[in-house]
């Protein structure tokens, strides 16, 4: 069938790594072995806040089995972190949160490094804690940090005391606009630290040799983060230092980097062995990452016919003992606080504070879900106060195509609009549920939401092989998104071969094409570019030498389906690839590779529609848009709310594999409803108290409906591949807020401000305890 | 660490006195656990799995089931030997974790563990069971509420084993609900409230009410049992059980929820449970 | 530190009796992995929580984390690389890949698992019965939709045994 039209992108293809999945056979890095491979254990700090007397790790290095032991010294004195250079990798001087690796061991087993790293001796003095935001901005406040001043900044962040970084964005008259809102609404929304319980554990293998040459298998998020900060916090060139990454169980913005990475370098440089370090779930939970959490002051005004004239949001972002992504996390949030809506007075000051507790950082949808949840409560906050419909006041305010965001960023194509009416479509066509039991109250909530999909750089190599297959190679790591499979449908269909006829190279420095990682709902949108740039330079170089081939013009020259090019108009007059590729290499032309990259360069604030001030990155991405709606049953005697069904709608430009667009948004949602009900690290005396799986609740199957109903909106996106635009991480962000407002809904506008909404919270809510009402 | 597979009781209970501190491994579906998580490091596991007379649910003349220790939770929740007050353990052990954990965790092992947030204890509590033991002075009886002494501490003695579960039949008329509050499900309770109720011509003749995850120990008072017997169920009677229950919880802050929530649900919880119990032919 | 002592085990896993020297501690779950180098069973957990880990023994789905291996030498052990060439479970691993059912993968071996369990116990399970077979069972990639989806699937067209 030489004609037959390809139809690959679009089509639900099944994940080119499925079977290998779900038949045990893929391999994570703790299915890795080396010979010779040591076991590394670590050694974490007991105490949030102590100084470090000693360390004596002379009776570890002596248990027979043990091949290396290190801590603090062995690393570089110099501070690294990319926004903030106040990090090191094992503790050094004092520790500043519990679970702070200190020391770190490898042995011939794991059981001998565990033992080891139990004879580490080491004598602490602790230290007054900082453990809430409201302790690290106290005048006499310990200082996580004493000598702040010194370190590196990316930018001026007004540091000072506890505050990591400090962000503005205003527009507008905020002040004076107030006085021409009718209606004004104010609330204070807190948000708690979520775990991202990936269902496998941070874990690397470093191999040295012995020459110094490190090769490192991580379960990361790019091959390539991993390898600039194993450079930077080792003090290596790159060029010592290959990464490369097995099948990821999961990621979710809390594997882009871990201490783990350079502790097992470390460790095998000085035992000159492969080691295997994987986390303990404990481990992973006690060292690794969290969401931050986040206290929200918000205020938003209105004219009596529902315009919405001003909106002030104070940010303050609990950061944790270090940086990281702080500063990324909090500027983020602040720009997406004010809402898809026009609103023309809006002022925002984010803060994100050190405390000595676990580091927040990036954690899928970066920010957005504290800011939409308090932005979208408030929303309906201020329809109930005015009398409206909360989704009739959503619609006359929503950003419309051409509209401008806060920043004065151009949204040309802005479907929130388009995205609520689907949504509404859908929730009016869902058949009645039967009433409710007694005892239980039902109600539906609606959230909008936006995000962006882009940042930074990326590439990818197009390779035809000898026998007319070609090899798709980029940096990007299949996190269990589905990004291999995606991007090797783009390059399918633009070079017209069936999906078999494309692998997909497992990321590795070595080989692979550049990418900064898989975050931002990025992947297919900017990678999904260089491939369809690399494919269609692929293409200019197969038609350059057919036309050799076939002493034809390039123009008279033509594309066939399943790998060929012919003379147009002349049916029998083709070549195959195999034949081109064949002649490429053995012949005249030499190996025909295609290559493209990018960087996402859209343009950059513009500070005549804006004041924006130390925000942490210059570029960001183009805007999507989404529209949610939850219908909930509360239980009015315990407060405990159960999610009935669900509607998630997404302008995801065009939807390269429908099946995984859809994974996408129900996976988020999930992920969404355990942050809204149930999830939440708790500290007590800067203790985690929950650190397992038995105690941190994730929600399982049973507590989440068999009806969250992803809906699909393909608005191309003219810069994205095939039009595709991201869908990572949105469906994450409205869940808590919708869900919020469906309890005001069925409670007369009674809601929690906090999340999780335990039963505890919600009953506080709904029926205030006597003196609080 | 050593590990016994001892063949019988006698052989069983001499292991665990050759000991320091040896444990019996039942299911392993908690111990094992707790050994992975470093917080247990016994110097013998004793497993009871080859012990052929600890397995199984029997029926009595008298409508009695002895329930052997090594029983799986799946077997008691699939098990068609209970009767009307009896069925309130399969009903708590089909809310227990989820299957795999009851296919091998046993009732032995649950209330040897004694959490007072778990589901059989409260459950046999209010089923009026009692707990058969052996050890090194022969076997005893005692019953289920004296079985747990405080926060995952029972009357075991050193070398003693739990042998068997004795349900009695229960009163005639008897109904029976369980309610498990859970942040999630399968997860140990928040609270947890497990009723029999005898109901004749609308008088309540008899009540056992029991409370998990409301203080060290399942609370079970007689108190409380009184305020319902003797007069149809009614918002009245219900109020005054659970004013008497109130008195003796003693509920602690963990991170499952407050105590202070803890207090404030319960008599909604008893009330709920005791009217579901009531309306169950 | 002294050497633990090693107990000889004959365990049968798969339908072959392999030797094992282990420490009265070894779970089932690491004997499987590190001396058997049967790696489709996954530690996400190791407190039998997350069911990554999930295997049958005896034809029950178990927590491989929770067994400890010295005991089961009377067992009969299945993993996902004995299932997988199971009817039942060769069609369950199908019905996941091709429902779109499997993201990250890591929970996939103890899902299949599970899966298998109930459809051998039952042809046409309905959704309440798939949901509390699979309720032991934590994804945090698919949020369930599409592995309900898939298990109808196969629920619908009979394909347990």
């Amino acid at each position: 069938m030489a004609n037959e039209i390809m139809k690959i992108v679009g089509a639900s293809l099944p994940r080119l790594e499925g079977m290998d999945k779900a038949s045990g056979s893929a391999v994570y890095v703790e299915d890795l072995y080396r010979p010779g491979m040591l076991h590394g254990a670590l050694l974490l700090s007991p105490h949030p806040h102590a100084r470090i007397v000693s360390c004596d790790t002379s009776r570890a290095a002596a248990l027979p089995g043990v091949r290396a032991v290190v801590c603090g010294s062995d690393f570089p004195e110099r501070r690294v972190g990319v926004f903030v250079k106040d990090e090191v990798i094992l503790a050094q001087g004092k520790v500043r949160y519990a679970g702070e690796p200190v020391a770190a061991v490898a042995a011939r087993s794991l059981a001998i490094a565990r033992a080891a790293a139990a004879l580490i001796v080491v004598e602490y003095e602790p230290l007054p804690a900082v453990l809430s935001i409201d302790q690290a901005l106290a005048a006499n406040a310990p200082l996580v940090h004493e000598n702040l001043e010194r370190y590196v900044f990316r930018m001026p962040a007004r540091a000072r005391r506890n505050i990591i970084w400090e962000v503005d964005l205003a527009q507008g008259d905020v002040d004076a606009a107030w006085a021409q809102c009718d209606a004004i609404v104010e609330g204070i929304y807190e948000t708690q630290a979520q775990y991202h319980a990936y269902l496998e554990t941070n874990g690397v293998l470093a191999e040295a040799d012995q020459s110094g040459n490190l090769t490192v298998w991580a379960s990361c998020q790019s091959v390539h983060h991993v390898q600039t900060r194993i450079a930077e916090e080792l003090g290596l060139p790159m060029s010592k230092i290959r990464v490369a990454v097995p099948r990821v169980g999961g990621a979710f913005g809390g594997k882009h980097a871990s201490n783990l990475h350079s502790i097992a370098a470390a460790l095998a440089l000085k035992a000159k062995a492969p080691v295997k370090l994987v986390l303990t779930r404990t481990e992973d939970f006690e060292m690794q990452r969290s969401r931050h959490p986040v206290r929200i002051h918000l205020r938003t005004g209105a004219r009596s016919d529902g315009t919405i004239l001003a909106r002030e949001a104070r940010l303050l972002f609990d950061g944790g003992a270090y940086a990281d992504e702080s500063p990324a996390v909090m500027s983020f949030a602040s720009l997406m606080v004010r809402g898809c809506y026009r609103i023309p007075h809006v002022r925002v000051h984010g803060t994100a504070v050190y405390t000595n507790k676990l580091r927040a950082g990036s954690f899928r949808a970066f920010g957005n879900p504290q800011a939409t949840f308090a932005g979208e409560s408030q929303i309906d906050e201020l329809a109930l106060k005015l009398g409206i419909d909360p989704v009739a006041l959503r619609r006359k305010n929503l950003m419309q195509d051409g509209d401008y965001w806060i920043g004065g960023h151009r949204v040309a194509v802005c479907s929130a609009g388009r995205c609520l009416d689907r949504l509404i479509e859908s929730v009016r066509a869902a058949p009645p549920l039967p009433p409710p039991r007694r005892e239980r109250r039902r109600g539906i909530g609606y959230s909008m939401l936006a995000s962006i999909c882009g940042l930074m750089g990326t590439s990818a190599s197009v390779h035809l092989r000898g026998d007319g297959t070609v090899a798709l190679s980029t940096g990007v790591v299949d996190i269990g998104q589905g990004s291999d499979t995606t991007l090797a449908q783009i390059c399918a269909e633009l070079l017209g071969l069936p999906i078999e006829s494309v692998s997909y190279g497992a990321p590795d420095t070595a080989v692979s094409p550049y990418n900064w990682k898989t975050a931002a709902s990025r992947s297919t949108y900017m990678t999904g570019r260089a491939v369809a740039g690399g494919s269609n330079h692929l293409k200019e170089q197969i038609l350059r030498h057919a036309a050799d081939m076939l002493e034809s013009a390039e123009a008279d020259l033509e594309f066939r389906s399943g790998g060929r090019v012919g003379v147009v108009g002349v049916p029998g007059r083709e070549l195959s690839f195999a034949q081109i590729a064949q002649h490429s290499l053995y012949v005249a032309g030499g190996p025909i590779i295609g290559v493209s990259g990018l960087v996402f360069d859209g343009p950059p604030f513009d500070p005549k529609r804006a004041t924006v001030e130390r925000f942490a990155f210059d570029n960001l991405g183009v805007y999507i848009f989404g529209a949610q709606a939850v219908e909930v049953e509360v239980d009015e005697a315990t407060g405990q709310v159960a999610v009935l069904r669900a509607w998630s709608a997404h302008d995801v430009g065009r939807a390269i594999n429908p099946a995984s667009v859809e994974g996408q948004i129900q996976g988020a949602f999930v992920q969404g409803l355990g942050y809204a009900l149930t999830e939440e690290m708790v500290w007590n005396d800067g203790r985690l108290i929950n650190p397992s799986l038995a105690e941190y609740a994730v929600p399982g199957i049973e507590d989440v409906p068999f009806g969250v109903h992803p809906i699909i909106l393909e608005e191309p996106e003219p810069t994205g591949p095939f039009g595709a635009k991201g869908v990572g991480e949105p469906a994450l962000s409205g869940v808590a807020a919708a869900i919020a407002n469906a309890i005001a809904q069925a409670f007369n506008g009674a809601r929690p401000r906090r999340l999780p909404m335990t039963p505890e919270r919600v009953l506080d809510a709904i029926e205030p305890p006597a003196g609080q009402a | 660490m050593k590990l016994h597979l001892p063949e019988s009781l006698d052989e069983a209970v001499a292991l665990l006195q050759t000991y320091e501190e040896a444990r019996c491994l039942a299911g392993g579906q908690t111990l094992v656990a707790m050994l992975n998580a470093n917080l247990l490091f016994p110097d013998a596991l004793i497993g009871l799995k080859r012990i052929k007379s600890l397995d199984g649910i029997e029926r009595k003349a008298d409508g009695a089931v002895a329930i052997g220790a090594m029983t799986p939770h799946r077997a008691i929740a699939e098990s068609s030997q209970f009767g009307a007050a009896q069925a309130i353990l399969g009903e708590a052990a089909r809310g227990i974790a989820h299957p795999p954990i009851r296919n091998f965790g046993t009732i032995g092992g649950s209330i040897a563990h004694a959490d007072p947030a778990a589901d059989l204890p409260t459950a046999l509590a209010a089923a009026a069971a009692t707990v058969e033991i052996y050890g090194p002075k022969g076997a005893r009886t005692v019953p289920v509420e004296d079985f747990f002494v405080s926060y995952l501490t029972t009357v075991l003695e050193p070398g003693e084993i739990v042998t068997c579960i004795h349900v009695p039949r229960g009163p005639d008329a008897a109904r029976c609900a369980y309610y498990k509050l859970s942040r999630i499900a399968g997860d140990l309770a928040i609270l947890s409230v497990a009723v029999v109720v005898a109901i004749q011509d609308g008088i309540c003749t008899e009540a056992r009410i029991a409370l998990g995850g409301c203080g060290p120990t399942p609370i079970r008072l007689t108190a409380a049992d009184r305020a319902l017997v003797g007069e149809p169920i009614s918002d009245r009677s219900i109020a005054r059980a659970s004013e008497a229950l109130a008195a003796e919880c003693r509920p602690f802050d963990d991170f499952r929820a407050t105590a202070r929530y803890r207090l404030r649900v319960m008599p909604r919880i008893v009330r709920r449970t005791i009217l579901s119990a009531a309306g169950r032919a | 530190m002294t050497q633990p002592e090693r107990l000889p085990v004959a365990l049968m896993v798969n339908g072959e009796t392999q030797e094992v020297l282990i420490e009265a501690e070894a779970t089932l779950l690491s004997v499987l992995r590190e001396h058997l180098q049967l790696t489709g069973s996954k530690r996400g957990c190791n407190q039998g929580v997350c069911g990554a880990c999930t295997v049958l023994i005896d034809g029950r789905a178990g927590r491989s984390c929770l067994a400890l291996a010295a005991t089961l030498a009377e067992a009969e052990i299945t993993t996902i690389e004995g299932i997988r060439d199971d009817p039942v479970g060769a069609r369950v691993i199908a019905a996941l890949v091709e429902g779109a059912a499997v993201q990250c993968g890591f929970c996939t071996p103890g899902m299949v698992i599970a899966l298998t369990e109930l459809l051998r116990a039952k042809d046409r399970p309905d959704l309440a019965e798939i949901r509390d077979a699979l309720s032991g069972n934590l994804c945090r990639c698919t949020g369930y939709q599409k592995i309900v989806a898939a298990a109808l699937t196969l629920a619908s067209n009979g394909h347990g045994e």
